[in-house]
Order: structure tokens, then C-alpha cells, then sequence
């Protein structure tokens, strides 16, 4: 400190000065860019349009988009902080290779491309092409997704590939194509403003989602119905909560339908016309009686009829989801249990009406529909031969070129690594070590790997701190290319900034792969940028359900976002106008080999891990508004990391007081497979007694030691809720 | 609510921006003035208020976010606070949020108190403004606001607030966390001053406020219509110890040690005792050794002499002005003394009165509402009884005459401070204010040993040891007392606050 500060004759006046902008109107100075640069936010899937202030070479400031279909000008608390990310200083700069002493050590980015190649080759060579694996992400641009599909399937030539986007998405992934024949969220943003009863279940958006809570304020007539186990703050919104017991939400739409059903309330045109399944559907639903969904969910048989009547009374009511649905063994049946009282009651396809999936990170719906993972690019299947013949054709390959079944998912990935059979992996923007479910049994895997490359933006994390090497990425506001967000809105994504150091866009990082496998030519012909990636890929989606063709950078710019499907027909439509709101499946046909939606008859059954004498508490894992994912970027935002610095578990006061434990108290919780110390008991009454809830995102106390390796069989997304815990007073000795 | 006015014209503009003319909002592209302030020009009388609806907000954050950076404000120095208040059983439960910036009271006691007048009250918006130019640094506004809402910036070394973003309701835009919010919890509207003055207790306040008739707040609140049955603030089982103030520990306990030495010097001189001269100077000495180093404890201490630029509304001019009336009048009677001149017995008295009415403006400094477990008799008496204890131990040490009536009044004023302690110790534990409270608690847990330490050090420098022989000793062991004992006054107050988040704030580890 200096001494004219010290006696108080400098007060900083010019950092606090204030100043006008001119977009902006009265501000800090110091929040006054040279240039504002339009882009979409890189957190999560809501996708709000945004700006980001640059200031000789750095990015000073961020300002939501008041033009932005989606956000209308507002931002949740990390997208208003978002430019402290690119700035953080654990940003990965230069390439690590981890040396024959066992640290990470910089090399050059041929040494670390030439290396990384060579390994994978080698790998290959001995174990077979699987032996190769690679686990990207849903942070990523359209275009890096599509690039690295074909890179890995075509050039790398191995199907180990997934993302961690079967972590949170798979189960509506897969729910949705059993349902409609196809991937792809039916509804829209605007649902949230036009429907009359908006039906939230599973879902905490405005702990997760903010922005959606703005776009429901501006609906002057809705009925909000939220089904949660946890007193959620999205909770407190509701007209009518209905607090079931954790996982019985198969039991509760089952028992709606029935209801519906019973009281004439459902849609027979609609069914008849263009669904299948519903003879066996009724058949099914008998036994879910009032009586009987009212004792497996908790909930009073008046709150079951009340749940029911609302849903199936309104003439456009919106269904919606996150995780508290796909995190389940029986996640996707849920989310057909879902499509299927949207089905029956005709509720889709129309403004407000909608089964509509949130999603999470800001791009999973890119990786989705271009990405080459759990499908082809554009929704085309593995299983159909004349997709594969599409596509080779449109590659200008050999048809044998293109794999015949999608590869191992994630966790079969993560056992494969275990049993030794991938001996390579290549990880690209996410941070396993974290997220994966009973994170030891992962750790084990990566610990018996020949080679592990991390790619990210940000290091050290503990996945990249494991790693043999690291690539340093260029983050967002440091890259260009398209984001999609859930209601299937492509957005541009612009750069603002030069990444730190050596970092690069993995568009680039992909490139030089693929330069280095000699494959650059061949798959990526003629393209130098994101622009290229993106051209192909509008060919490749024409005439698909999530259809680009009619897009380009210069049209998504002009109007901040436009939703697909939208090919040559839709772009003359608009004709320079911003084009209209659209939703799927509008005709009522869809894109099963009928046409006909699929009734799917699924039951519920308990959950897995039940509550035992020793291991008496009931897990429930979560977000908090401030955080993001594993924390990696938003830790690095001061303002929010001081919000909430750290992990706490709530505990219902009934239960506290068995224990003998008071608020603030440094509890150990313990599950059959791990414990976590030292964590700070909140006791709340937002928690039911018997069951317990934490945060996931902090490393240091890792809810992931403790949850199970327990998956979807069909989307294989992971049972993240929902483990058996105790939970103890930390001893002085555990205590931190 | 439509759009009547045109952006600009709002309430005109009386404010001094720095840097480019603002370009209107119809330059930037945008139509009138936000729905979310007022859409008409304030008349006589009125004034803009906050509009906070609990029932909407649902705890994003934004608004503080959007807060720190519309004013450049690292992440520590919140102007706009987000806390949480919780009621209600499973599954009947309900966590409200509250989003507070400045209230812009119509009695500000940050304005009250500010020796240096850097606060005013607009007199055409209201609105509360802070002057960084003029601040000090004294953070006497923090403890004057039942709300905490002054912050001080360790940076800048003075403190700022909520200024309700003058600078863009000026120019027809929101401020900063009212357009950020996107629950559209919080606008800006206007308030008729005397109707609210009558009417302000059913809207200002609010589960997880203070009371509102401290300072009349004009934040209306609107509770969601259903309210748990006690709603409570889920900070309130945190509690921590406040800030030492190291500085103000010493000169508080010193200057009252030199006033209150020196008018029992002046009385021994006057009734003839003996040893008054060094008695004099080193009791002077002292406290202006105290009082010169009381500015280290400002943010800019090189402006302290700004300080007596409130005499009328605030103690902490009058301390300061007092104390240096009593340096001037008691070098007056030293010089006397030592030149031995005529007519000091009235020096002596003014000096000594000028020194009662410095320490009792010292003590008044800490009867502030905001920090309820200083604001009673108690402290006043703590603070005389402090002086009357030491004072004439100093003495006895230096070895004036007659030690006996020294020693017994140091005793019975040390006897008092113990009960004085002891007395507000257990009124706080019988308290129904949940800070009194939690000061008992902070001295009957965390602080406890301390607490009977300084009672225990009180006891045996001021009772037990001046009469055994040992006045040196026993006036060290007092002083040490006195020093931990106003350490404890000043750590163990828990200011009142709105309503925070369970978690405590941190940085990261």
C-alpha cells in the first residue's frame, strides 16, 4: 500500500470513477469497453444472449442482451460475472506432459500433438481400435463437436466415445427418441410465458435455470405445479407443490394418467390419430390407483387428483424436467412416463403445450445433434444402413468407413478402463474426477490407463493433475461457433479475447490431430476455420429434424439466435423478419417409422439403494445458484465463490435432534463406498426428516465419493440421487 | 405501468456525471424510460424509495452481482446484500429471500452520525448520498446504520453505499440490481415523505429486517401473502466476534485514564495533596499521545481533522472536539502549574470540566441503535467508571498523597465496573434482542475466559494490590483490565443486520 493511500490522500477516485456508455448509459469507468462483442452465454442451456466488453485486449464486462429472444436483456449471477472466467488464474496456458520423474512439464504443442498421436497409435495397434476412448462435453461450439465426431470416429477410428453430456441429458435423450422416434425438445422458452399450468418436475430452475423464472414472470395466468422431495426455491414458486418421496415420480405420472383416463380427460382424437400403445398403456395404468400412487409417492390422494386435474384441465400446459428426472436408473422410462401424459392428453406440438427437457450445459444439444456419440450427426442411427450410406455419401467415403453400432457410453468407458481394455483416453473440457458417479471406482480406471490426455481451459483440476497430458483450450469469449440451447435455438458464439499463453480452440487442437493422423485433407477438405465446420454441417443436417441448412453466421447474428429445424423453406419464409417461435411436431406426426408417438407402459420400482439401519439417510445431490458443474470456472469468479465457498449438508431438524447436532455442527457423512468429513450441517426444514441433501460441485467435499455406480440400462445416465448415507459429528481429528 | 415521460425528464437531472454527456435511451435504441422506476417527475415532498417484493424474489443473486459491477466494487464490499429467512415444517416450509441495498431512510443515521458531513440527503430525490471525497474513513456510519449498510472499501480506505444508481435514474434507466432482476422483485417508485412517515410500520417492515422506526426506512416490502409462523433468520445461529479496533481499545481506555487522572490531580492539588505537577503532565501526556495516535484507526488519517465538521448532529464531532478543547485547557494548567501562576484552580476546573464532557461525548458515540449492546447506560458507566478507576491509581503510582483516598476511590470504582459488567452481562442474557443475545453468548462461549480474566485483572490491580503495597503493580494489572476489558466491549457486539445467508461470505481458501 502506498503511503499516500496509507494517509488517505489517494482513494483510488479513478478506478471508481463513473463514466457513460454508450449502449449502456451511467457505469463504473472502469466497466466501459472500446468495443462490445455479442455472444451467447457458456454456462448453461438456457442460452442467453449476451455482450462482452473488451478493453484493450481484455474482457472488463458483460451486459445481457435486451434484443435476445431468450433473455430479454437479463442474465443470472454467473453469466453477470462470466468475463472474470477467461481471466482466472488457473487458466491452462502452455502444453504438460508429465516427465519420466512423474511431473507435468511443458512442451511444445507438436512435441505434445506428435506424443498424443503416437500413444493413441500405439495403444490401437496392440489392444484394437476400441482400446482408444475419448470423453468430451457439452461446453463446446456446434462446429468443435462435429469436427471432433468425425476425428474420432473416422480418423482416430475408434466408437469408445462419449460425453459427459450422458450425465445429465441421456435419459431425455433417450426418452425422447423412444417416445417420438427422435431426439429433440418439442417446446420452446415461450411455453414458459403461453402455457396455462406449467408442470415442473424434477426441476429446481431457480436455483439452476434463473432466466426461466423471468420468462414465467411474464405469464400473467399460469398455475405452477412443482414436484420435488426437497423444498426447493423453485418449490416456494408453486401453486401447488407436491412433495413426493425421493424417485416416485414414475409412480405420480402413472397415477395422473390413470386419472385422466378414468375421468374422460384425455385427448382420444389426438391418441387414436397419432399415437400407438394405448390399449396396452390402459391396461397398464389399472393398478396405478389414487390409493396406491398416493403411498408410494407420499402425497395425499387429493394432491394426486389435484396434480392430475390441474395438468388435465389446462388447455395448454407445459410438462418440464432436469435432472431430478434423468438422474435415475429409470430415467428414461420417467421421461416416457412424462411424454406419455403429453401424449394422451394431446399437449403437444402447440404454443405452451409441451414435454419439454431443460437441458444442462450451455452446448449439449450441439453435441446431441452433431456430436457422433450416443447418434450419428443430424439424429441419423447407427442401426440404419441407409443413414450410413447418407452419410458416407455426403462424406464422400466408403459406407464400411462408417460405424454400425454406437460404442461403449461413459460408464461403460469408465468400466472398460477399469478392466484394462482402454488403455488410452482422451478427455476433452470436462473433469470426471469430479462428476462421475462413486468417483473412486473412475479413479481406479484412469489410474490403469497407458495414456490420458486432458484437454481444458483451465488447469490444475483434478482430472488434468492425473493427466500424462494436458492441452490447454481456449475458452469462452476466446473462440467462434454456434451454441444450441434447449429449445433448440442456435446462437453465435464470437470471440472476444486472445487465450492466455499457447491456449488454443480445440477447432484447432482437432485440426492439428488430424493433421498429424494425415486424415486433415479428407475429412476436413478445405476448411480453415469454425465457418467451414459449420457450412458442412448445415449440408449434413438438410433435410434432417434438426435441420440447419437454411442458417448462416450472418442470419443467427441479425436476429440473436434462430431455432431449427430450419431449411431453405423456413430461411425464404422469414424473408430478413425475425423468424417465428416454432415447436416440434406441430402436425402430430413424428418421426417414428408410422409416424405415431409410442405409448411406452413403464412401471416404477424403488430405487436402488435403500435406506438401511446402518446407512439410514436418503442422499440428495444438487446445485446451488453460484456454481457451475465442478466449479472449475466459477471458483475463479471471486464474487461468487465468497457467495458460497464451500459444501454444507441440510438435515431436517427432526433428525438433527436425534443426532444431537446443532447448526454449523462439522458432520462426516458416510456411504457404503466412501465418507466425506467435516462438511457444515445446515438443519432446514427444506428437507424432509429421513432424508439429507448436498451440493455437488466442490472437490474438496466431493458428493460424488459417496453416490453409486448405478445407471439407466438404456441411456446408461447415472443414479447420481438418491444414495443410503449416515451421517456422524466429525471428530476433532477429521475436522479441517 | 406505461410510459408517460420522457427518459431524461424524469426528475430532471441533478447530478454531475463525469466524462460524455449521457446519450439518451432513445439514442441507444430504446423506447422511453424503464417500466421498473417511475414513469412521472417527483413533486414536493416526495422522495424515490425501493420497492422490494419477497414474495417474487427467489434468491438468484443477480442484483448483487450486477451491483458490485456497476460500481467497479471488488467482491468483498457489498452495497446490495442478499440474506435468508426460513419458518414453516416439512413440507410447509418456506425460505424467503430479502435483497437490500440502502434504504434511504428519512432519518439516516449514517447522515446523523458522519462527522464530516459527507452524507446528505438529496433534497429532490432523497436519495442518501455519500461524499468519498469527504469520508474519512471512521466507519462511524456502519455502526450508526441499524442496517449495516455502509461498507467500507480497504482499498479506498472510506466506506461507500447504495446510491440507487443516481447516475441512471437520471437518465430514465433502472438501476443496476432492479434491471438485473429477473423476477422483477425489486423497482424504484416514489414515496410521499410525511404520509410514509406516518404510515411506514406495516411496509418497512419485514421478517429479517430491524425494526424500521430507527431510522424510517422507505424500502417498501411486499410480504408473499402467506407467512410462516416464525420466520427465522437462518444467519442467526452464527455468530462471530466483530473487529477489535485496536486504536479505539487504546484511546478510548486512555483518554479516559487522562482526564480522569487529571481531574483527580487538580482536585489533590486543589485540597492539597501532593505530587500533582508530574501527576499533571504525565496524565496530559498520555492523553495527548492517545488522541494523536486515534487517527491510525481511519481509513485516511491524514484528514482527521475533518472530523469536527458535524458538531450538530454528531458525538463524534463533539468527542473529538471535546478532547482537544480538554489537550488545550490541560497544557494551559500545566504550563500554570509548572510556571506557578495564579488563578489555575479555575484552568484546572474548566479543563477538567471540557475532559467529563469529552469522555461522556466518547461514550455517546456507542449509544447507537444499530449496535444494541452498547446502546445503554451501561456503557456510559463502564467508560467513567474506566477513568475513575485509573485515574487515581496512575496517581497513587507516581506516588501521590494521600494514596489511601486514592487507593479506596480506585477500589470502589473498580467495584463498581465489575458489577456494571456483571449486571449487563445477565441483562443481555435475559434479552429478547437476538444481538444482546448473542453477546452474552460471545462472553459466555468463545470469549468467556477472556471476560473473567479482565474482571479477575480489575479485581486484584485496583482492589487487592494498591492496598498490600504494590500501587505500580496494581495499576498495571487495572490497565491491562481495562485495555482487555474494552477489547471485549468492542468484539463481543453483534451489530444489528438484515437477514443474511446461512453460509458465511469467504474468500476462497
Amino acid at each position: 500500500m502506498s503511503l499516500r493511500r496509507l494517509l488517505g490522500f489517494d482513494t483510488h477516485k479513478e478506478k471508481y470513477a463513473y463514466g457513460n456508455d454508450p449502449d449502456h448509459g451511467y457505469t463504473a469507468a472502469a466497466k466501459i469497453p472500446d468495443r462490445w462483442v455479442p455472444t451467447t452465454c457458456g454456462y448453461c442451456s438456457v442460452g442467453c444472449g449476451m455482450q462482452i466488453g473488451v478493453r484493450e485486449g481484455r474482457a472488463v464486462a458483460v451486459r445481457g442482451d435486451e434484443r435476445h429472444p431468450v433473455n430479454l436483456g437479463k442474465l443470472c449471477p454467473k453469466g453477470l460475472s462470466e468475463h472474470y472466467s477467461i481471466s482466472a488464474a488457473s487458466r491452462a496456458r502452455r502444453p504438460l506432459l508429465r516427465s519420466p520423474k512423474g511431473h507435468l512439464a511443458p512442451v511444445g504443442w507438436d512435441e505434445a500433438i506428435g506424443i498424443m498421436v503416437e500413444q493413441f497409435r500405439k495403444v490401437q495397434a496392440e489392444r484394437g481400435p476400441s482400446a482408444l476412448g475419448v470423453v468430451s462435453t457439452g461446453q463446446l461450439v456446434t462446429e468443435e463437436f462435429y469436427a471432433l465426431g468425425k476425428l474420432v470416429q473416422l480418423g482416430l477410428g475408434t466408437n469408445t466415445y462419449d460425453g459427459n453430456t450422458t450425465l445429465c441429458m441421456a435419459s431425455a435423450v433417450a426418452g425422447y427418441k423412444r417416445s417420438f422416434g427422435s431426439d429433440g425438445p418439442p417446446g420452446a422458452y415461450e411455453d414458459f410465458e403461453r402455457a396455462d399450468v406449467v408442470f415442473l418436475i424434477g426441476a429446481n430452475i431457480a436455483d439452476n435455470h434463473p432466466i426461466l423464472c423471468h420468462r414465467l414472470e411474464r405469464n400473467p395466468r399460469k398455475t405452477v405445479v412443482v414436484a420435488d422431495p426437497r423444498v426447493s426455491k423453485t418449490a416456494r414458486m408453486a401453486d401447488l407443490y407436491l412433495p413426493l418421496k425421493p424417485r416416485s415420480d414414475i409412480a405420480l405420472l402413472n397415477g395422473m394418467a390413470h386419472i385422466l383416463i378414468r375421468a374422460g380427460l384425455i385427448d382420444l382424437d389426438f391418441v387414436e390419430a397419432h399415437t400407438s400403445g394405448f390399449e396396452a398403456l390402459k391396461r397398464h395404468l389399472e393398478k396405478y390407483t389414487p390409493e396406491r400412487v398416493a403411498s408410494v409417492t407420499g402425497l395425499g390422494e387429493e394432491q394426486v387428483y389435484r396434480a392430475a386435474l390441474t395438468y388435465g384441465r389446462a388447455k395448454a400446459p407445459l410438462l418440464a424436467w432436469t435432472m431430478g428426472v434423468n438422474h435415475s436408473t429409470k430415467g428414461t422410462e420417467t421421461v416416457n412416463a412424462i411424454n406419455n401424459l403429453a401424449l394422451l392428453t394431446g399437449n403437444i406440438g402447440r404454443a405452451g403445450a409441451s414435454p419439454f427437457s431443460i437441458t444442462g450445459q450451455c452446448n449439449a444439444m450441439g453435441t446431441r445433434e452433431a456430436g457422433f456419440t450416443a447418434s450419428m450427426p443430424g439424429y441419423r442411427k447407427f442401426e440404419s444402413a441407409a443413414d450410413r450410406q447418407e452419410l458416407a455419401r455426403l462424406w464422400n467415403i466408403d459406407a464400411g468407413r462408417v460405424p454400425r453400432a454406437r460404442g461403449r457410453a461413459y460408464p461403460d468407458i469408465v468400466e472398460a478402463c477399469v478392466q484394462g481394455e482402454v488403455r488410452a483416453l482422451w478427455v476433452i473440457a470436462t473433469n470426471p474426477l469430479v462428476s462421475f458417479p462413486n468417483v473412486d471406482v473412475l479413479r481406479q480406471g484412469f489410474d490403469n490407463l497407458d495414456f490420458l490426455v486432458v484437454q481444458d481451459g483451465f488447469h490444475p483440476t483434478p482430472t488434468t493433475e492425473i493427466a500424462d497430458l494436458v492441452l490447454p483450450a481456449a475458452v469462452w469469449g476466446e473462440k467462434e461457433g454456434t451454441y444450441t440451447n434447449s429449445e433448440r435455438r442456435v446462437s453465435k458464439v464470437n470471440k472476444a479475447v486472445e487465450p492466455p499463453g499457447e491456449a488454443r480452440p480445440d477447432f484447432d487442437i482437432f485440426m492439428a490431430v488430424a493433421e498429424q493422423l494425415g486424415v486433415r485433407d479428407e475429412l476436413y477438405p478445405g476448411w480453415t476455420g469454425p465457418e467451414d465446420a459449420f457450412e458442412e454441417w448445415r449440408r449434413v443436417s438438410a433435410g434432417r429434424l434438426c435441420d440447419y441448412s437454411g442458417l448462416s453466421y450472418e442470419l443467427l447474428e441479425r436476429h440473436q439466435g434462430v431455432q431449427w429445424p430450419f431449411g431453405p423453406k423456413a430461411a425464404k419464409a422469414v424473408n430478413g423478419s425475425r423468424p417465428p417461435t416454432s415447436r416440434l411436431y406441430e402436425d402430430g406426426q413424428f418421426q417414428t417409422g408410422d409416424g405415431r408417438a409410442v405409448l411406452f407402459a413403464v412401471e416404477w420400482e424403488p430405487y436402488p439403494e435403500q435406506p438401511t439401519k446402518k446407512y439410514p439417510y436418503v442422499l440428495n445431490t444438487g446445485r446451488t445458484v453460484e456454481h457451475w458443474h465442478t466449479r472449475t470456472k466459477t471458483r475463479e469468479v471471486e464474487i461468487l465463490e465468497r457467495m458460497s465457498p464451500s459444501a454444507w449438508l441440510e438435515m431436517n431438524p427432526r433428525d438433527a435432534r436425534s443426532l444431537g447436532l446443532k447448526p454449523h455442527d462439522r458432520v462426516t457423512v458416510e456411504s457404503p463406498r466412501d465418507q466425506i468429513e467435516d462438511l457444515e450441517l445446515r438443519i432446514t426444514e427444506i428437507v424432509a426428516p429421513g432424508q439429507v441433501f448436498m451440493p455437488f460441485h466442490y472437490e474438496e467435499k466431493n458428493s460424488n465419493r459417496l453416490t453409486q455406480s448405478a445407471f439407466d440400462p438404456i441411456s446408461r445416465e447415472p443414479n447420481y440421487k438418491q444414495a443410503a448415507v449416515r451421517v456422524v459429528r466429525s471428530g476433532p481429528r477429521t475436522a479441517r | 405501468m406505461s410510459i408517460a415521460a420522457a427518459p431524461g425528464q424524469l426528475a430532471g437531472n441533478p447530478f454531475t456525471i463525469l466524462g460524455a454527456a449521457a446519450p439518451s435511451r432513445a439514442e441507444r435504441g430504446l423506447e422511453g424510460a424503464s417500466p421498473l422506476i417511475p414513469d412521472i417527475p417527483l413533486e414536493d415532498g416526495q422522495q424515490y424509495r425501493f420497492h422490494f417484493d419477497m414474495s417474487k424474489c427467489v434468491g438468484c443473486k443477480c442484483c448483487e452481482v450486477a451491483c458490485a459491477e456497476q460500481n467497479n466494487n471488488p467482491a468483498h464490499v457489498s452495497w446490495r446484500r442478499v440474506g435468508e429467512v426460513e419458518g414453516g415444517v416439512y413440507p410447509h416450509t418456506q425460505r424467503l429471500h430479502l435483497s437490500m441495498g440502502c434504504n434511504h431512510c428519512l432519518d439516516p443515521s449514517c447522515m446523523t452520525g458522519c462527522p464530516t458531513r459527507a452524507y446528505t440527503k438529496d433534497t429532490r430525490t432523497g436519495i442518501v448520498l455519500h461524499d468519498a471525497d469527504a469520508c474519512i474513513g471512521c466507519e462511524y456510519c456502519i455502526w450508526n446504520c441499524p442496517y449495516s449498510v455502509p461498507a467500507f472499501n480497504d482499498e479506498r480506505g472510506v466506506v461507500g453505499k447504495c446510491d440507487m444508481c443516481h447516475g441512471r435514474l437520471a437518465e430514465g434507466d433502472a438501476p443496476a440490481c432492479v434491471d438485473a432482476c429477473p423476477s422483477e422483485a425489486l423497482a424504484i417508485e416514489i414515496v410521499d415523505v410525511d404520509q410514509w412517515r406516518s404510515e411506514y410500520r406495516d411496509e418497512a417492515n419485514a421478517p429479517g429486517l430491524p425494526s424500521a422506526d430507527d431510522t424510517i426506512s422507505t424500502t417498501r416490502v411486499t410480504l408473499p401473502e402467506v407467512m410462516p409462523a416464525l420466520p427465522e433468520q437462518t444467519d442467526h445461529h452464527r455468530v462471530r466476534p466483530a473487529k477489535p479496533h485496536y486504536s479505539l481499545v487504546l484511546m478510548t481506555v486512555l483518554t479516559q485514564l487522562s482526564i480522569s487522572g487529571f481531574a483527580s490531580a487538580w482536585l489533590l492539588k486543589l485540597f492539597g495533596g501532593t505530587a500533582a505537577v508530574p501527576a499533571a503532565v504525565v496524565t496530559l501526556a498520555l492523553g495527548l499521545a492517545a488522541f494523536a495516535a486515534s487517527p491510525l484507526h481511519l481509513g485516511r488519517p491524514a484528514l482527521a481533522p475533518l472530523a469536527i465538521r458535524n458538531l450538530r448532529s454528531s458525538w463524534l464531532s463533539r468527542e473529538i472536539l471535546g478532547l482537544s478543547a480538554f489537550g488545550v485547557a490541560a497544557s494551559v494548567y500545566a504550563a500554570m502549574l509548572v510556571a506557578d501562576l495564579p488563578g489555575i484552580e479555575t484552568v484546572g476546573a474548566v479543563a477538567s470540566g471540557i475532559g467529563m464532557f469529552a469522555m461522556y461525548a466518547t461514550s455517546r458515540i456507542y449509544l447507537v441503535p444499530g449496535r444494541p449492546s452498547w446502546n445503554s447506560a451501561h456503557t456510559v458507566a463502564e467508560f467513567f467508571l474506566t477513568g475513575a478507576m485509573l485515574g487515581p491509581l496512575l496517581l497513587g503510582a507516581l506516588g501521590a498523597m494521600p494514596a489511601d483516598l486514592l487507593h479506596s476511590s480506585a477500589a470502589c470504582a473498580a467495584i463498581g465496573n465489575i458489577l456494571v459488567e456483571i449486571w449487563r452481562f445477565l441483562h443481555f442474557v435475559r434479552s429478547e434482542d437476538h444481538e444482546r443475545k448473542a453477546t452474552a453468548r460471545l462472553l459466555s462461549g468463545p470469549l468467556a475466559r477472556l471476560f473473567l480474566l479482565r474482571l479477575g485483572l480489575v479485581a486484584a490491580g485496583a482492589v487487592a494490590l494498591p492496598v498490600r503495597g504494590l500501587p505500580v503493580a496494581g495499576f498495571a494489572l487495572a490497565a491491562a483490565g481495562a485495555l482487555l476489558g474494552r477489547y471485549l466491549f468492542f468484539v463481543s457486539v453483534v451489530p444489528k443486520n438484515m437477514a443474511l445467508p446461512f453460509l458465511e461470505r469467504r474468500a476462497a481458501a
